[in-house]
């Protein structure tokens, strides 16, 4: 295990302290803003990253956790905006805000891995961890429903 | 000061019209900006006004001067310019404006972006669309009326010729700027009143979009804060020599309170290479704090003396009628006394800044509702002149009221000047709950009679909360004439009124919260009628319609003609007096605010401890609607944030300091618990288009406490609602 962590497909030297969380070493070392820091105890989801393409809170995993691992963020989910759900995102205008949609669509992405086709009480369970203070939720349903609807087109 | 807070507190127009002279920097209402504002114009750009630009290959930017929190604002006014002007939106970039009086008002609160920007912006487009026009005219040397813009180029009705925007740019700026530019009629319009996305959702789903606590710049340093945790406490001790042992740490920084309303409250605070760093070095520290004179705050004593103080005669503020003749005579007679709680406005973006604090310049970005509010505090905290203080209004997630004070960048400011170098500062969470600006926590006691025809002919109210001018002035100790005015002119109309002001003195700092006191005084208005209609027999819709009808005050007749027209179209939308499954009930509730109208049906279900709200209909009147899609998120917003204030949150203060500190103790309403179905519908457009981003707010906790009262028999005054099983 090497003190280098993958993220969005580019390795990265850390030189900070290993307990550091994995969101300040994005925000601060990186400069990744897209990732945001909402509560530091893993109550909001506004964190969220994937870690080998699993969701993790980012403001609760020590750097150190990371190490030799794929992490993957809102700026890496796709090239260019292209995964489902951000274009479904757009097409239902589900951000207000938009201050917590990066978690939001991270969670969201998680989900639809392991569960293509959800059902709305498969979503609320799956994204309860993500508030969201602007109130989009019942939009946030429907970008998910719309995406997954196209995963199986696919 | 009072004066101010009643501008943006306060909803009725004529109160709106009054303040806004003082609140809004001398701009009363209807904007009228000099649209040659800029005068100096550049070769090779149209620059008309503040609002409008537009360069040689056609590409077009459009300011936006109020500030964007989620609403929308950034997308609605720059596309009524766009109409305007009849540019292309596929070719416009929109731009947050800086601070800068050129924009008009910028302190953006009270729902009054559109209110009060809607006319002169249109007319910046208008403007720059009238000089595009004529120079095309002589470049053909045709007269104007042969000549019409249309989507980014000038046609002429002779030969259909046309010449692109950007191919006017040169000869139309050395025209000069029409003052007077003509409108466009309504069925001219091409993208107001249509649900155009957001200019910058394409930014936001990738991680782009930069918030206040985004910004990076050369040589930035990170900043953790711990404030004093009592109102008017100071630092007695502090021991640093841990944090200051801590590689990374640049400097531990005491921040006395700055006497200024948006202020300071003192703390403590730790500058860094990183957050994190700060974070662990604010840890260390070893603080002892004086709690001073409101060390003994504590909410569930208060709330009962501000219940003791509301069912006693109070201060009298309004009355007209004769109330106590009323009572002797009437035929029924109700009273209830209604609790809420202070509300934290707990923004996803906890409270954060960047200040660069330099000899010659101070620059600051930041989310903000009020840039130049920040310009006034900053300037007087380094004693530099306001319009020295740059300030770039950065998007902020999430604000809801909150962010109009600007204590944490005057913050950032007193630790960039401190450490020399730019400072971000993020407060904690915890810091964000425990030391904010909150919603009055409050007491209201109705009594109300119906006379022998079954009239609601008497009607005593009377209030105790602390109000925001404390926050101004310590020595208001209760609401004043001001704050109560949206009682005294609720359009029922009630012939005998009696409108009271109880004590209520504050000892926290209370802050506008999104809807304000109507939040309150919807929630007791609606759920004492909804009593009162039971009490007398009737259903509530019948009891509403029947005390609209029966206010003859003709000043009030626009105002009841909408409420009635809310009023009808929630019941229509919701199917009111349906049949519904065993436990499951409709509630009703209509409130006039922020000169707007909404009514709201709410289907709940009520399982022992257990309360679901299955399905929320909203029926609004804000005159023309810019962006139909915003606005339907914005009620829906509204929504949420009124089941979460009706069922989960409330801050409480024990010994002086907030008792909560982050979500788990602050639950703010999470997807489970969010309604299957919201419906939203606007009607009343013809008239002019008024607030939208409060008034959605305080019918939903009425309107649901009434769903749960059908359901269950059960009747909740207090909020957030304590459920009994």
């Amino acid at each position: 295990m090497s003190n280098s962590i993958t993220v969005n497909g580019q390795e990265q030297a850390v030189d900070v302290d290993s307990a550091m969380p994995l969101l300040w070493f994005l925000r601060d070392t990186l400069e990744l803003t897209g990732t945001k820091y909402g509560c530091g105890m893993g109550l909001c989801g506004a964190c969220t990253v994937h870690l080998d393409g699993k969701a993790v809170r980012s403001c609760l995993t020590p750097v150190s956790a990371a190490f030799g691992r794929q992490v993957t963020t809102i700026e890496g989910l796709s090239a260019d905006g292209s995964h489902p759900l951000q274009i479904a995102w757009v097409k239902n205008n589900v951000p207000q805000c938009g201050y917590c949609q990066a978690g939001q669509i991270m969670s969201a992405a998680d989900l639809l891995a392991s569960n293509p086709r959800p059902s709305v009480a498969d979503i609320n369970a799956a994204m309860q961890g993500n508030i969201c203070r602007c109130g989009t939720y019942t939009r946030v349903r429907k970008a998910i429903l719309d995406a997954a609807g196209k995963l199986q087109g696919a | 000061m009072n004066t101010l807070l009643a501008g943006l507190a306060t909803v009725s127009r004529r109160d709106f019209l009054k303040t806004s002279a003082y609140s809004l920097g001398g701009l009363a209402i209807g904007v009228s900006l000099p649209l040659g504002v800029l005068g100096k114009l550049q070769a090779g750009q149209f620059e008309p006004n503040a609002f409008v630009h537009i360069a040689q290959d056609g590409a077009t930017t459009i300011y936006c001067g109020r500030c964007e929190m989620g609403q929308g604002i950034s997308t609605a006014l720059p596309a009524a310019v766009a109409d305007e002007l009849e540019a292309d939106w596929a070719r416009v970039k929109v731009l947050q404006g800086d601070a800068d009086a050129k924009y008009g008002p910028q302190n953006t609160g009270g729902s009054r972006s559109i209110n009060l920007m809607l006319e002169p912006m249109r007319k910046a487009g208008a403007a720059g669309r009238q000089m595009l026009v004529t120079a095309a005219a002589r470049t053909w040397g045709l007269p104007v009326e042969q000549c019409y813009a249309s989507l980014h180029a000038v046609y002429n009705r002779v030969d259909e010729r046309q010449l692109a925007y950007g191919e006017l740019v040169e000869l139309a700026s050395t025209l000069p700027v029409p003052d007077q530019p003509t409108l466009k009629q309504r069925d001219e319009f091409r993208y107001i009143g249509q649900p155009l996305p957001r200019h910058d959702q394409g930014e936001v789903v990738v991680g782009k979009r930069v918030y206040g606590s985004d910004v990076k710049v050369p040589g930035v340093k990170y900043a953790a804060i711990r404030h004093v945790p009592v109102y008017g406490g100071t630092l007695k001790s502090l021991d640093k020599t841990a944090a200051l042992a801590m590689p990374g740490v640049v400097g531990v920084v005491e921040i006395p309170r700055f006497d200024n309303p948006y202020g300071s409250l003192g703390g403590v605070a730790v500058v860094a290479d990183n957050t994190w760093i700060a974070e662990q070095a604010l840890g260390t520290l070893k603080i002892e704090w004086a709690p001073g004179k409101n060390g003994s705050y504590n909410t569930t004593e208060y709330k009962q003396q501000l219940v003791r103080n509301v069912e006693a005669p109070a201060r009298v503020e309004f009355e007209k009628g004769a109330l106590d003749e009323t009572f002797k005579q009437a035929k029924l007679k109700h009273a209830g006394t209604y609790v809420g709680s202070h509300l934290s406005h707990s923004p996803m973006e906890p409270m954060a800044s960047l200040a660069w604090v330099r000899e010659d310049r101070c620059e600051i970005w930041a989310s903000t509702q009020d840039p130049v509010g920040i310009q006034k505090t900053v300037g007087a905290y380094l004693g530099r002149k306001p319009e020295d203080i740059t300030v770039h209004v950065m998007m902020a997630g999430g604000a809801f009221g909150r962010k109009f004070q600007c204590d944490y960048v005057q913050e950032a400011a007193a630790l960039s000047r401190a450490v020399g170098a730019p400072v971000q500062l993020t407060w904690s969470r915890e810091e964000d709950t425990r030391t904010g600006y909150y919603h009055s926590c409050s007491a209201q006691h109705i009594e109300a009679c119906l006379d022998a025809s079954g009239k609601v002919s008497g009607w005593l109210h009377r209030a105790a909360f602390p109000s925001i001018g404390s926050t101004f002035d310590s020595s208001v100790v209760q609401p004043s004439a001001e704050d109560l005015e949206d009682v005294a002119q609720h359009p029922y109309g009630i012939a005998n009124l009696r409108v009271e002001s109880g004590l209520a003195e504050a000892h926290t700092r209370i802050g506008w919260f999104r809807a304000v006191y109507a939040i309150f005084y919807g929630f007791a208005i609606n759920v004492f009628t909804d009593e009162l209609a039971h009490e007398a027999g009737a259903d509530t819709l019948q009891f509403l319609r029947d005390i609209y009808d029966n206010n003859h005050d003709a000043e009030q007749n626009e105002q009841v003609q909408r409420c009635r027209g809310v009023l009808e179209e929630a019941a229509k939308m919701a199917g009111w007096g349906k049949t519904l499954p065993p436990g499951q009930g409709l509630g009703l509730a209509v409130h006039h605010s922020f000169e707007s109208y909404v009514a709201m049906v709410v289907q709940a279900e009520v399982r022992g401890a257990e309360i679901t709200v299955h399905r929320v209909d909203c029926a609004v009147d804000c005159g023309l609607v810019l962006n139909p899609d915003i606005a339907t998120a914005q009620m829906e917003g509204a929504v949420i944030m009124g089941i979460d204030l009706a069922l989960n949150t409330g801050i409480d203060f024990k010994d002086g300091a907030v008792v909560n500190s982050n979500f788990h103790d602050y639950p703010v309403l999470r997807i489970d618990q969010a309604p299957a179905e919201i419906n939203v519908h606007f009607i009343g457009q013809d008239y002019r288009s008024t607030g939208l981003g409060e008034p959605g707010v305080p019918t939903l906790a009425p309107a649901l406490v009434n769903a749960i009262f059908a359901a269950s028999g059960k009747r909740y005054r207090s909020l957030p609602i304590q459920v009994s099983a």
